[in-house]
């Protein structure tokens, strides 16, 4: 076992992410295969090496506000191609909670608002109203006509249909927001897994 | 044969065209498919990010509602429900005290056994190949088709382990075998920019670029995909795509479940060819029954 360096609070934040994600961060060998095959990593978005690095050297702020675990797309990629089968995606959705947890403000916020809207649509409906949340989404972020045209012809070719657009009935209470709500309860009651 | 069916949520609304040709290629196959009452959202990439008990939760909720049905194997079509589902049964079955937690979540009891299958896994190993071409009518000879995988259906290989997550090769065989002429390249399972769809468009435009351009340089004649994220990114995104390398670009991306009707003589219409926005009937007329 590794003796870490670094104040109590850096290494508990590294203690953290290891614990919840599962994966054990402190075998990675900085050899850049995830980011290599990463679809998101680019000039602007760090990838999951650095991500890595950043957590490792107890750098919360900066890992926090990194946008690589915003976009990270889940693909598996760094998963399939790690040495040491470090898995990314679990580390996201840690960094994910621990952001949520502490009012940390998203370094995507449209990646963010997408999330939240398609959750929000899950709550309520027990299944996503892909469209609705489109169309949602493209209002909040000021763009009330982005891919109009497509989804024009797509209706035309009745792919989609117009009555998907309109705000359907909300069902009472679904099998799904009992469990955002039972969820939600535990997290404030601080019981943990 | 029997088995449970769990289409989710996009293939009840953008992606109809994936679940009813399923649906009729499944029924010329002799496989009745059950939908569980009641299913909900897996919760997908966005709870996946958000909150792992959530998540977990999603996804074992359909789990315990499946067992409820008496057949042990149930195919997800969408590769993200397949992945999310075998996940969870993964993760439960691995963790005690999760599984515990999970359980009074969903206040159900889950026993963790089923066998979660995805399209090519189903037709592949579960239907065969020998079953799938006795039933051809109409071979696909001719037909320069590039088999796109994506990526949740075979990364991370842990979780995916039925075909190899960089050369998978059971699409290419179910092509083949409809007579089809499978061409060889390297993108198969690199990412179409998947769900950043809205929230990132220019991302999916510039990662979805490298496949429509390889289909190009290859002359294919179509792509074909299992998964309705790279379906909708590769169809609609052709636009934007042409104006990025000062082209136009018409390729049509089909779902194999789509050209294994075609192949069966299943008609266009039930197999919702009409609904893409690159047109494919043009280049599948000629194999009309």
């Amino acid at each position: 076992m590794l003796t870490l360096k670094g104040t109590p609070s850096e290494r508990e934040f590294l203690h953290h992410v290891i614990r919840e994600s599962g994966q054990n961060l402190l075998e990675c060998l900085q050899c850049g295969k995830c980011s290599g095959g990463c679809p998101i990593t680019s000039n602007e978005v760090g990838g999951p090496r650095r991500l890595i690095a950043e957590i490792l050297s107890g750098m919360k702020e900066a890992a926090l506000g990194d946008p690589t675990w915003w976009y990270c797309v889940s693909c598996g990629t760094c998963a399939t191609r790690c040495p040491v089968e470090i898995n990314m995606y679990k580390v996201s959705t840690v960094l994910c909670e621990i952001a949520g947890k502490e009012d940390f403000a998203p370094s995507e916020p449209d990646i963010h608002r997408f999330e939240e809207l398609f959750l929000k649509s899950v709550e309520e409906h027990g299944r996503v109203e892909e469209l609705q949340t489109a169309m949602i989404f493209n209002l909040r972020s000021w763009k009330p006509f982005r891919d109009a045209t497509k989804g024009l012809q797509l209706m035309l070719k009745g792919a989609i249909s117009f009555k998907d657009l309109l705000p359907g009935k909300k069902a009472k209470q679904t099998e799904a927001g009992r469990i955002f709500e039972k969820v939600r309860r535990d997290k404030d009651s601080g019981a943990a897994i | 044969m029997n088995v449970s069916y769990y289409p989710g949520c996009s293939l009840e609304s953008t992606a109809k065209p994936y679940d009813h040709s399923t649906r009729s290629v499944c029924r010329l196959l002799e496989v009745e498919l059950h939908e569980p009452a009641g299913w909900s959202c897996c919760g997908s990439s966005a709870a996946l990010k958000m909150d792992r008990l959530l998540s977990v939760s999603l996804a074992a909720n359909n789990l315990a509602l499946t067992e409820k049905e008496r057949f042990k194997d149930v195919l997800a079509p969408c590769p993200f429900c397949y992945r999310r589902l075998l996940s969870a049964q993964q993760e439960i079955t691995g963790d005690p005290a999760l599984q515990a937690k999970v359980e009074s979540t969903i206040d159900s009891e889950l026993r963790g056994d089923l066998k979660v299958l995805n399209t090519l896994d189903f037709f592949r190993n579960r239907v065969g190949l020998e079953r799938i071409q006795s039933k051809v009518k109409t071979p696909l000879n001719g037909l320069k088709v590039l088999p796109y995988y994506g990526c949740y259906l075979l990364k991370p290989q842990n979780v995916t382990p039925f075909d190899d997550p960089e050369n998978p090769v059971s699409m290419d065989e179910i092509l083949a075998s409809l007579g089809a002429e499978v061409l060889d390249w390297d993108f198969k399972t690199e990412c179409c920019g998947s769900g950043l769809a809205l929230s990132k468009t220019e991302k999916v435009v510039e990662l979805s670029a490298r496949l429509i351009g390889e289909a190009v340089f290859r002359s294919a004649d179509a792509i074909v995909v299992v998964c309705q994220l790279c379906q909708a990114n590769l169809d609609m995104r052709q636009h934007e795509i042409g104006k990025l390398h000062g082209a136009k670009y018409r390729v049509p991306i089909v779902y194999l479940t789509q050209l294994m009707g075609v192949a069966f003589g299943i008609g266009a219409k039930s197999l919702g060819l009409h609904r893409h926005l690159v047109n494919p009937q043009p280049v599948l007329r000629r194999y009309k029954g």
